[in-house]
């Protein structure tokens, strides 16, 4: 899955580790989401949608689309 | 904002409580061979060998709240370590079951702990780097 956390938190001036604070994970947690090695789970996909203002299929976009 | 981060947080309360589980560990260890060796024979001698068991059970309980207190993906991470270091340590002593038969000294059980230990260790450390 694609995301465009990585933008998103630039935008806003915050690190990784600061995204990691007001999500409460870990900044390992954040780095792996941003790189693609981790799909979060619908849990923490609303927190990130709710942090950001932004709805989950703004920032979540599948690597390809299914028929 | 929560004071700390969340690996500090976590790794805090970790080591807190596996500190306390150790030192029981270690009592009840030193307690069972003071005490429990020079008895004589019987239900009680073993239940007092045993007992070093229940400090055993207190790191149980530690590595168990720690995984519920980390995140998704830590916590995803630490179990799929787990997960291989149970099967390395499943290959090597089921190996020297098969060397002991070929004539290779027997190893005590406790031998399996460490092994589990070691592999743990390994296999977190390999797929750290791996990640880098």
């Amino acid at each position: 899955m694609k995301n465009s956390i990585r933008a998103l938190r630039a935008d806003r001036g915050w690190s990784q580790a600061d995204l990691a604070e007001r999500l409460d994970v870990s900044r390992q947690t954040i780095n792996a989401i941003e790189t693609g090695r981790y799909d979060p789970s619908l849990p923490l996909a609303f927190a990130i949608s709710r942090l950001f203002g932004l709805p989950v299929e703004a920032i979540f976009s599948p690597d390809q689309e299914t028929a | 904002m929560k004071a700390g981060t969340h690996e500090k947080r976590t790794g805090k309360a970790y080591l807190r409580e596996m500190m306390g589980a150790l030192l029981a560990y270690t009592l009840l260890l030193v307690a069972s061979i003071v005490f429990g060796r020079p008895m004589s024979e019987g239900l009680l001698r073993t239940v007092v060998l045993l007992s070093p068991m229940i400090g055993f059970c207190f790191m149980l309980w530690a590595i168990a709240r720690h995984l519920g207190r980390l995140d998704e993906y830590l916590r995803r991470n630490l179990l799929d370590s787990f997960a291989l270091a149970a099967a390395l340590t499943a290959g090597l002593t089921f190996s020297y079951g098969f060397l002991e038969t070929a004539g290779y000294p027997r190893l005590s059980m406790f031998v399996v702990w460490m092994v589990l230990c070691a592999s743990t260790g390994l296999v977190t450390t390999v797929r750290a780097l791996r990640q880098r």
